[in-house]
Formats: C-alpha cells, structure tokens, sequence
C-alpha cells in the first residue's frame, strides 16, 4: 500500500506528463505549419532561395521575385493557414460539444447555406467577390439560425440537432444543382472552382476579415476551453459543476459558426478539414486538456500539405479541396464502419 | 471541513413538459447526516432529487440553501457547495481516470488559475477514498462497472462539497460492490461530515446505510424519519402495494423488508 505523499506525486506526475505532452504537441505542429509557410512560399514555377523571399517580403524589388513572391504565394500562404486554423476549430468545437464525430460544420448544413449564398451569387447576380463573400457568412450565420430555431423543441437534444442538419443540408445541396443545372457555361467553373474549396487566386485584400476574425475570436479558446471539455461530460454533469451550459453552448456555436462560415466565404468549402481535424487532434493529444488550439493548428497543417500536393505532385494542378476529399473520404468510412461496429449509428 | 448547512425546499412542484411529477414537497435536509430518498419506480424520486440540485427547474416552490435560493446563487458558487452524481453521467471518449476526476475542480478554478498543489491533493484524496488510484494513467473504458462507479463517485469528491447528493449511486452493480460504495459513502460521510442525500433502490441497504429516510409516493412525500420509524410493515406495503413483513436485521439492527407474494409464503399475515 502506498502512502498518501506518494499517490499524490504518482497521480500529479501523470497529469503533468499529458500536459507537458500537450505543449509538446502544440509546438511541433506550429513549427511545422512554419515550415509548411516557407515552403508555399519558396516552391512554385521557380523555387525562390529563402533570402530572396525574405527580403522580397520586407519591401525590396526583385526582379520576379517580388510579384510571385508577394502577389500570388504569399496571399495563398495565408488563406491556407488562417482558414485551416478556422476549418479546424469550428470542427472541434462542434465535434466536442455534441459528443460525435460526425457533428461538424459540412454535416449540420452550415457550408451547405454558405455554398448556396456563394453559387447564387456567381451563377445569377454576378457579383464580386468581396458581396459573394458577405453573402455566404451571412447565409452561413442564416442557416444555423433556421436549424437551431427548428431543433430547440422543450430541452436541447443533440439527436435532433443533427438530424435536422443532415435534412437542411440535403435540401441545400439540391438547391446548389438546381442552380448549376440553370447557369451558363461560363458560370459553372466559377462556381465549381468555389464549391471545390481553393486558394488558386486569393488576393491579399480578401483576407483582413479571416484573419481578423481568427485572430480576434481564438482568445475565446482560453476563455471557454475548459467549459468545452466540462460539457463533454453531459448537460447534467457540466452543470452541477457550475457551468451556465446554456450560455456556454450559445457563445461556442457563434464562435465556431462564425469561423466557418468566414474561412468557407473566403476559399470555399476544403473539404474535411473540420472533419478531420478534430480527431487527429485528439489522437495526438489526450484529450485531457483542451484540443482547441492543437486542432486549430492540425487543421492549418492538413491545408498547406494538400494545397502542395495539390500544387506539384501531378501534372494537373488540382485545388486544395479536392485533395483534401481524397484524404477525407477514406477517413469518413472508415469512421462510419468503426462507428456501426460499436452500434453508435 | 465539517460544516452545517440549511439546505431546505417549501411548496415545491416540479415535472417535465406538461406533466407535473412532483406536487406540494416541502423537505428540510438533514445536516451532516445520510438521508435517502425510497420509493416505487416513477414516483418522482430521482425528479426530487434533481430539482434539489437545481437540474430541473420547479414550476412552483422554494428551494433555499443558507436562507438563500440557490436559484440566485451563481453557478460556480453553488457547485462549491453542492455536488451532484447524476443516474448515468457520460463518459467522454478516450479519457483516463486521472484527468476525469479532475475536471471535478473546475468549480475551484479561476479562468486563468493552472492547477494548484491543492487541486491535486484533493484529486488524490478523493482516488485514494474511492480506492481508484492505481487506475490514474488508465483509459476510463478498460475498467469494470464498479470501478467506474467509484471513479465518478470520486470526480464528485474531488468537488469537495459539503453537500452531496447521488441519484442511484449503486443501480447495476453486483451485491459486493453494492455494499462497498455505501461504506464508501458512510466513510465520507464519518470523515468529512458530508452530508449526503441519495436515492437507492434497494430498501434494505437504505434502511442499513440511512440515518433518515424520506418515503415517496406519487410525487408526494409520504413519510419521513429515521429508518425505523418510517420503515413498517403497513408504510412499504402502501408504497410498493405489496404485502411485506418487517424484522429485524440480524447484522444491523435496522429494519428488514422481507416481501410476502403470491407462492412460498408460510406465514399467514391475517
């Protein structure tokens, strides 16, 4: 029988392990999401040394350099980065709220609103994209209103909150076909090319509102981790751990909504990575503490690792989100099969 | 630690949606003592329960602790003073032992406070009570029933409430681990003079383990006392409808139900 000085030291030893793991892991994945932005920035149709893209981006004129340099890789750069970062985290958070991995933004009709807000936009009105932009947060924030109004009922139930979400998204889906069957020729590329989820083309001056957004809203995470993992453990337990859960959720939603639907508004719907994120997150990380930054920074990786790929492992250039969906899919089923086995479906 | 508590409800009624389960209960919780709530399936003892510990809300009534309604009092206030073992609390996945337990802290943390040597004394105190740790650096679904049972009961402890209450703390579980969570308790209740209320099953250990019974039927509250005032022959037959005899616990002293039925019975009652 140990002593009691020595269960303490036994028991804080091992929680102190996990969290030194969880540093550990928050820092590898930035150091790598580094290293992932230098290479977006060197690689393309000529690989620029590190020097002369440094220099470039501090403001010195280089003969080529600077042009793709500053106008093409570096806005990609960003858009991957900071939407990853929102892709991943809007993921967690809805993964983690309602207790299954199935629950993310693309499942419960949020990209799906945002989608149909972006393709009615390029197909019929012609806008720009700065209004295409606008118009799919909005529609985005639109659709979890609608959802959220249709799935309150007398007490919250996370069933029927995805039930409903995978009905509103199949209805939308509809409607985005519908809208590509009626549209020119011309149109259908356009609106393809978004609802594919790229970062071919992105200016510097369409991401102030993702990047402000990101950086805006991620101290939220220090504010509302901990009541994240206490609602984990159900509306009963988290309460009578004197956590307002009503406030919790509401203020969780908003915020992960809000990423989504800004990340999705600037380079489309990549498809998974709030899918994906999450889990792998969890996976590297126990999920004693809070996973919100690591998936933040785990879905940031996934991005600029595809949109290379996508870039230069074939000889067509394919958009990140294309790639993406083929890492995704597989995961999804083999989620679904793991899932049946364990008669959660 | 010991510490006395006013912990009272006047004219409450509460239920779900249009139905009211609970009517016209007017309870005062004994301090520093084991209370249990008995009574038939659907009776309303576990509504009781937690309407109590402010999970349901009443539609009529008062609950106070200290002369204050604990619906004034903040949420993290209250989970200072109050903890709560609900019937079937969910388990997230991939956790270890360790870790959940501690999240019974979290009333005791500020926003940016990281853990003090006294959160983890209280975890370790709490694992070695519930006699878990040797689990801590264990994934909470490779152990038995009864030891996940012990692990929640001690994220409650961890909690460090004078108030406790368990909605069924032992349902499920086979006899020995039965008996050992209830002197679990029992020792909880001698160490720290936790007052504990809980709602159990089985009337026997109730009347074993309790040191005041509340008897419900149909949402009303319909006896209370100490075990051996509350628990005779005519007060368990109208609250189950079933005809029982009342002896005496041979190891305990405390009141014996011994059911009559239809077959077997050699006693001829009237």
């Amino acid at each position: 029988m140990k002593s009691e000085l020595t269960n303490f030291h036994f028991i804080r030893a091992g929680m102190q392990k996990r969290r030194r793991r969880w540093l550990f892991v928050t820092a590898v994945l930035t150091i790598s999401a580094c290293l992932l932005c230098c290479l977006m920035l060197m690689l393309g149709n000529t690989i620029y040394p590190v020097n002369e893209v440094v220099r470039s981006l501090f403001g010195e004129q280089i003969q080529g350099v600077t042009f793709a340099v500053n106008t093409i890789r570096f806005p990609r750069m960003l858009a991957g980065v900071f939407a990853g970062f929102a892709f991943g985290v809007g993921g967690y958070i809805f993964q983690t709220m309602l207790r299954n991995p199935l629950a993310n933004p693309n499942v419960l009709g949020i990209t799906s609103g945002s989608s149909v807000a972006a393709v009615f936009c390029i197909t019929v009105l012609h806008t720009s994209n700065a209004v295409v932009s606008v118009a799919s947060v909005g529609a985005g924030l639109a659709t979890v209103l609608v959802m959220y109004v249709l799935s309150k009922g007398k007490t919250f139930s996370i069933g029927r909150l995805i039930l409903i979400g995978i009905g509103i998204q199949a209805m939308l889906d509809a409607f985005i076909s519908y809208l590509l069957l009626l549209s020119a020729q011309q149109d259908i590329s356009a609106a393809l090319l978004w609802l594919s989820g790229s970062l071919n083309g992105v200016q510097l001056s369409e991401l102030p509102p993702l990047m402000l957004t990101v950086l805006g809203l991620t101290p939220i995470a220090a504010l509302y981790g901990k009541q994240l993992n206490m609602l984990e453990l159900g509306e009963q337990t988290a309460s009578s751990l004197g956590v307002a859960t009503n406030k919790t959720r509401l203020v969780l939603i908003v915020w992960a909504v809000f990423l989504v639907a800004v990340a999705t508004a600037t380079t489309g719907p990549i498809a998974f990575i709030s899918f994906l994120a999450g889990p792998i997150a969890n996976r590297l990380v126990d999920i004693g503490a809070s996973n919100i930054i690591p998936a933040g920074l785990v879905g940031a990786n996934i991005v600029l690792i595809a949109d290379l790929i996508g870039q230069f492992a074939f000889e067509y250039r394919f958009p990140v989100g294309v790639i993406t969906g083929l890492i995704g899919a597989p995961y999804l089923i083999y989620l679904l099969i793991k899932m049946n086995r364990k008669g959660e479906l | 630690m010991e510490k006395s508590h006013l912990f009272r409800a006047e004219r409450l009624a509460a239920g779900y949606e249009e139905k009211t389960i609970l009517h016209d209960i007017n309870v005062d919780i004994p301090s520093n003592k084991i209370s249990v709530i008995i009574g038939s399936n659907g009776c309303g003892k576990s509504t009781l329960l937690k309407t109590l510990a402010k999970l349901i809300k009443p539609s009529q009534g008062e609950i106070t602790l200290d002369g204050k309604a604990i619906s004034k009092i903040p949420p993290k206030k209250l989970a200072q003073l109050l903890g709560v073992l609900p019937q079937s609390p969910i388990v997230p996945e991939g956790i270890t032992v360790a870790d959940l337990i501690g999240r019974g802290r979290f009333p005791h943390q500020s926003l940016f406070s990281g853990w003090s040597k006294k959160d983890y004394e209280a975890v370790a105190e709490a694992m070695e009570m519930m006699k878990v740790t040797e689990f801590a650096d264990l994934d909470i679904d490779e152990l038995s029933g009864g030891q996940r049972q012990r692990v929640w009961i001690a994220m409650a402890l961890a909690q460090q409430t004078d108030i406790l209450f368990l909605d069924e703390p032992t349902t499920f579980l086979d006899i020995t681990y039965q008996v050992e969570i209830l002197d679990l308790l029992t020792d909880l209740n001698k160490k720290h003079g936790t007052t504990i209320v809980m709602v159990l099953h089985d009337i026997n250990l109730s009347a074993r383990y309790a040191d005041y019974v509340f008897a419900m039927k149909q949402g009303q509250l319909l006896a209370e006392g100490a075990p051996e005032e509350v628990i005779t022959d005519a007060l368990i037959s109208d609250i189950f409808g079933m005809e029982c005899v009342v002896i005496d616990d041979p190891v305990s002293h405390t009141p014996l139900v011994v059911p009559v039925g239809r077959y077997h019975s050699t006693v001829n009652l009237f």
